[in-house]
């Protein structure tokens, strides 16, 4: 098992990637070392890195041996724009980050004037379902795993130069395929241990920097300062034991440990979120 | 620009072509998909009660509908292993035996199944596909569908940007907004809604006021007018610039709804449509709105907008930002709606939860 890093503090590299869990996952997984060092935003364009900041990010990680991954969010036009600028700039700097992207106007971009830099297919291109509140009657979960699932979906991705597929874990199982599709297989990254619940513009992180009467629809294009850096709010809720925590505009929640075993083997790298963000 | 009206039977065709519906939409499930797949959707909503009964009242619709083309929805977001050979063959005979113009579908494996079948020019794309920036739109092109359906967090000037040509536009106009980008949540409605019960954090604060205030709205204000309209979320106001931009179908949400609603809700927006067409501003459409509407007041704040930035130049700045300039007719004069949320400027009273509080990561 190879690993990626989503760090709270990317320029501490941890010699286990399994130090970046929480305690109770670390004995549930597999050894292996570190690839990637995840950086950038798959929720919100707000949180998209300036180019500075992610060539440093870019610099730390070839320093250390991982091979620096920007995450991209689906995006509005301005957000499409931004992105395009973010990798012109890396590119001018002789940085080639892979790039995950969760929308297709993300993809064109990269087919169409990034095409050396590595595309990996972001988890909210799956849209099956992770209701935690699935697991109330099924705490390991029900996923089938049923690799006939999104074959066409695989076949497309591989087509359009994508290296790799990344997911949560869902109810249904079988976006990940079961290598066998073709001769180039779709590597296959598993998130762990936060898996995104719910996720949109209407942030109420964002509606708090606006008088009364302002934010959530009225503001959605408005550029937004992120105060949402900085640690996730713990969130409650009345139909689920699972933790939940608000990281600005999406709702994470902790995946039942029983319900990561089956997909352990169906992958061939865990993504580690050290906390839930955006 | 024609009014997409939800149906759930064929009884209500007759009401809602003479109120103004210029195309219908309804769910439907092949037959014996619960015995094979169980409680899974098929078309985002319950079958039973959204769901038109079977395929000799989708007959029925058709006939009735009288020329205006009927879509019929298989938008779940994913469906289960085997399920998509079944949808395939369904959409194939709606299409070709049963009248159907388009399906309306959300999962990228059953466009692709769609498109394998030949079907790819009678596909809808669902606005749970989240089409949000001409790439995007260039994709969904790409791949032979015929209209885009946007989602609902969109603004007018992402809609300009995003709807470029060799596709048809779709945008919602009226009724039941969604919390989350209904694309990016991986909830469903069998377990209740999800966003029925969010808070921002554990503690209650005033943006969780706020928050519940705003997904009031998006409910509909659990109300409505004493002339029987909605009090939901509204586009109408917007119309002069979606026509402008070429948007061909305004959605009426709401295949649940009693039909008393949809008509009320198709006959509103027909009035929208009627002074947009009369070459009308957004004033004026707002004017013909309230007229046969009532309820003034709803207008104020613009907190019913799907699209508030038709009222860009009356909306509440950040706190610390410039003013913006004044409105010639803003809505959002500050008077208080009947929830006591009056629409502020940048001089409001601020709020418990401050952004410093919230770098912190906690709230106040």
């Amino acid at each position: 098992m190879e690993y990626g890093l989503r760090l709270t503090d990317p320029t501490v590299i941890p010699p286990d990637p399994r130090a970046a869990f929480p305690a109770a996952w670390r004995t549930l997984l597999p050894a292996g070392r570190a690839v990637a060092l995840y950086f950038g935003t798959e929720f919100c364009e707000d949180r998209l890195p300036e180019a500075a900041e992610a060539g440093a990010l870019c610099t730390a990680a070839r320093a250390h041996g991982l091979e620096p991954t920007l995450a991209t969010p689906l995006v509005s036009p301005d957000g499409l724009r931004r992105i395009d600028r973010l990798l012109a700039a890396l590119v001018a700097r002789d940085q080639r980050p892979a790039v995950v992207f969760n929308d297709w106007g993300v993809l064109g971009l990269l087919r169409e004037r990034y095409a050396h830099l590595p595309r990996r297919a972001g988890r909210l291109v799956n849209r099956s379902l992770r209701d935690p509140r699935g697991y109330r009657d099924a705490p390991d979960g029900g996923a089938t795993h049923d690799a006939s699932r999104y074959a066409r979906v695989r076949a497309l991705l591989r087509d359009m130069g994508v290296a790799a597929l990344e997911t949560d874990a869902d109810l249904e199982g079988g976006y990940l395929g079961d290598g066998g599709d073709a001769q180039r297989p779709l590597r296959r990254a598993l998130h762990l241990p936060y898996t995104y619940a719910a996720s949109g513009r209407g942030c109420p992180l964002k509606a708090a920097l606006y008088p009364d009467g302002g934010g959530f629809a009225k503001a959605f294009a408005d550029p937004c300062p992120a105060p949402c850096r900085g640690k996730p709010l713990a969130a409650r809720r009345p139909d689920t034991a699972l933790p939940h925590w608000r990281a600005g505009n999406t709702l994470f929640y902790e995946l039942p440990r029983g319900a990561a075993g089956t997909w352990l083997d169906r992958a061939d790298r865990i993504v580690v979120h050290e906390a839930p963000a955006p | 620009m024609k009014i997409l009206a939800p149906l759930r039977h064929s009884d209500e065709v007759d009401a809602l072509a003479a109120a103004g519906a210029g195309e219908f939409y309804c769910g439907i499930a092949p037959p014996g998909w619960e015995q094979a797949f169980g409680s899974a959707a098929v078309h985002r909503r319950s079958a039973r009660s959204a769901g038109v009964p079977d395929l000799a009242d989708l007959r029925r619709i058709v006939a009735r509908a009288g020329g205006r083309p009927v879509f019929a929805a298989l938008n779940a977001p994913s469906y289960p292993a085997g399920a998509i050979a079944r949808l395939v063959e369904f959409g194939r005979a709606l299409v070709a035996d049963e009248g159907i113009a388009a399906l309306i579908v959300a999962e990228l494996e059953l466009v692709l199944a769609l498109r394998e079948a030949g079907l790819a020019s009678r596909v809808h794309v669902s606005s749970l596909a989240t089409c949000r920036n001409p790439g995007a739109a260039a994709f969904f092109r790409d791949l032979g569908v015929a209209r885009v359906i946007l989602p609902r967090h969109v603004t007018l000037a992402e809609i300009e940007a995003t709807a470029i040509p060799g596709l048809e536009w779709e945008v919602f106009a009226l009724n039941d907004g969604c919390t989350f980008e209904e694309g990016t949540c991986s909830t469903t409605h069998a377990f209740r809604p999800y966003c029925l019960d969010d808070r921002v954090a554990e503690a209650p604060n005033r943006v969780d006021e706020r928050y519940a205030f705003w997904r009031w709205t998006l409910d509909n204000c659990g109300s409505q007018t004493s002339r029987g309209y909605t009090l939901g979320p509204c586009g109408l106001c917007a119309l002069p610039r979606l026509a402008a931009l070429g948007v061909a179908s305004l959605k009426v949400v709401g295949r649940e709804a009693p039909l008393t609603r949809k008509v009320a809700s198709v006959r509103l927006a027909a009035v929208a449509v009627a002074a947009a067409a009369r070459g009308g501003t957004r004033e004026h459409v707002r004017d013909a709105v309230v007229a046969e509407r009532g309820a003034p007041e709803l207008c104020a704040g613009a907190h019913l907008c799907y699209y508030p930035d038709v009222w860009a130049d009356g909306l509440p700045a950040p706190r610390g930002a410039r003013a913006p300039a004044a409105a010639s007719a803003p809505p959002c004069r500050p008077a208080a709606t009947e929830a006591g949320h009056g629409a502020g400027g940048p001089s409001a009273r601020p709020v418990a939860l401050s952004a410093s509080a919230l770098r912190r990561g906690r709230p106040c």
